[in-house]
C-alpha cells in the first residue's frame, strides 16, 4: 500500500476521541480485571463472615486505606508512563507516604504488643499464603491493564510495566482484604507489601515484551 | 513547506474531535516532516524510510488517545517517531547481528542531546532568571502551563507572560536586532 492509500483509509472513520478518553481507558482496563479478581475471591476464598463487623473497626481500614492509597499512586504513574513524551515522574515518591504511616502503627504495635507475641502477630495466620494470594489476585488486573496500553504509547516501557504491576498489586490487595482476617499492621506492611511488590517485579521484567509496540 | 506547532495542534485536536478533514491534513503534514527525520537517521535506506514513515502514521492515528491537549504537540509527534525509530533498529539488529545499532543510537542520540541542551542553555541565559526558568518548564521539560505554574510557585498568568516575553527576546537576539 502506498502512503497516500494509508492516508485515505486511515481518515475515512475518525472517530472522536474525549479528552477523558486516556483516563477512562485506563480506569476501564483496572475496573474490568478487578471484578474478574472479585469475583475469584468471593468465589474460591470467600468473603470473611463478619465483614460488616470489621468494617466498623480499625484494622479493616488500616488496611484499605493503606492499599487504596498505593493503589491511587501506582494509577497516577500508569497514566504519566502511557504518554511517549518523557515527563518526570516527581511525585513517585509521595507512594512512600503510605508506607511510612503504616509502619509508624506498626511501630506502635510493637511497643504495646509484649514481646513474646511479636512473632504471632507478624506472621498472623497466614503469612504462607497472602503474598502468593495478592500475586495471584493481580493477574486479571495487569491483564486488564495490557489492554488499556494497547491505545497508549509508552516509551519507558520497564518502567510502565512496573507500574502496571503496582497498580495491580495494590488494588487485587485492596480486594484481598474483603477476605482476609489479619489485623495488625507490621502483617500488612510485610506480606501484603510484599505480594504487590512481586507483581511490580513481575511487570518490570515482562514490561518490555509485552507493553511493546 | 513548514506547519506551525499551533497549526499542527490545531488540526490534531480537530481530529480528535471527530473533525477527518483535520485528522487528514495533520497526517498530510506531518509526512514531509517523518520522511525527513527518518531521511537523516538512515542515510540511503529509502525502503526502510517510507515502512518506517507508514507505522508511524498508523501509530499516531490509533494512539492518538495518549496526546495530552495541554501539551506540545511536536513533543508527542517527534516522542512516537523516535520511538518507531529505535524499535525499527532493534529489530533489524536482530537479523544483523554484526552491527551493534544500539550503541550506536545511544552515542547519536547523547550526542544530539547534549548539543542540543547546550545551545538552549547559552541562549536561555541571556534572559532573566524567572523566563528562563518558564520557558525550560514549559518547552524543554516539557511541563503544562499549571505545573510550571506550581513548581515556580507562582501565577499561571506570569508563566504565560514570562514564556511569551522571554520567547520574544530570543527571536529578536536570534535575527540579530540585538547583539
Amino acid at each position: 500500500m502506498n502512503t497516500d492509500q494509508l492516508i485515505s483509509s486511515l481518515t475515512t472513520d475518525v472517530r472522536r476521541v474525549p479528552r477523558r478518553a486516556h483516563a477512562q481507558r485506563i480506569g476501564a482496563g483496572i475496573a474490568g480485571g478487578a471484578v474478574v479478581t472479585l469475583v475469584l475471591v468471593t468465589a474460591l476464598l470467600g468473603i470473611r463472615p463478619d465483614l460488616h463487623v470489621a468494617m466498623h473497626g480499625f484494622a479493616f481500614w488500616m488496611k484499605w486505606t493503606y492499599t487504596i492509597s498505593l493503589g491511587v499512586g501506582a494509577v497516577f504513574a500508569v497514566a504519566r508512563l502511557s504518554r511517549p513524551t518523557p515527563s518526570s515522574l516527581r511525585g513517585a515518591w509521595l507512594l512512600a507516604v503510605p508506607v511510612l504511616l503504616l509502619a509508624g502503627i506498626g511501630i506502635g504495635e510493637l511497643v504495646t504488643t509484649p514481646y513474646r507475641d511479636w512473632l504471632a502477630m507478624w506472621l498472623g495466620q497466614s503469612w504462607k499464603v497472602c503474598p502468593w494470594l495478592v500475586l495471584s489476585l493481580s493477574m486479571p488486573i495487569f491483564v486488564g491493564l495490557l489492554w488499556s496500553f494497547r491505545r497508549m504509547a509508552p516509551t519507558r516501557l520497564r518502567a510502565a510495566g512496573a507500574a502496571a504491576g503496582l497498580a495491580a498489586g495494590a488494588w487485587a490487595a485492596t480486594i484481598y482484604c474483603l477476605h482476609c482476617p489479619e489485623v495488625s499492621a507490621i502483617f500488612v506492611l510485610t506480606w501484603y507489601s510484599l505480594g504487590i511488590l512481586l507483581a511490580a517485579g513481575i511487570g518490570a521484567l515482562v514490561g518490555p515484551r509485552l507493553l511493546r509496540w | 513547506m513548514q506547519v506551525s506547532e499551533d497549526q499542527l495542534k490545531a488540526w490534531m485536536t480537530g481530529g480528535l474531535d471527530g473533525d477527518a478533514g483535520a485528522h487528514e491534513a495533520l497526517l498530510r503534514a506531518l509526512l514531509p516532516l517523518l520522511r525527513s527525520f527518518y531521511r537523516r537517521r538512515l542515510r540511503g535506506a529509502d525502503d526502510d524510510v517510507e515502512d518506517l514513515v507508514q507505522e508511524t502514521l498508523i501509530s499516531i492515528h490509533t494512539r492518538r488517545a495518549s496526546y495530552d491537549r495541554d501539551r506540545p504537540f511536536t513533543a508527542w509527534f517527534y516522542a512516537i517517531a523516535r520511538y518507531r525509530l529505535i524499535d525499527h533498529l532493534r529489530r533489524r539488529r536482530a537479523s544483523v547481528p554484526i552491527e551493534d545499532v544500539e550503541s550506536i543510537l545511544v552515542a547519536e542520540g547523547f550526542e544530539e542531546a547534549a548539543s542540543a541542551r547546550m545551545d538552549v542553555d547559552a541562549l536561555l541565559s541571556t534572559l532573566s532568571p524567572k523566563q528562563a526558568r518558564a520557558i525550560r518548564d514549559t518547552h524543554v521539560d516539557g511541563l503544562s502551563i499549571a505545573e510550571a505554574a506550581e513548581k515556580a510557585g507562582i501565577g499561571k498568568s506570569d508563566v504565560k507572560v514570562s514564556v511569551h516575553r522571554g520567547l520574544k527576546a530570543l527571536a529578536a537576539r536570534l535575527k540579530g536586532d540585538r547583539p
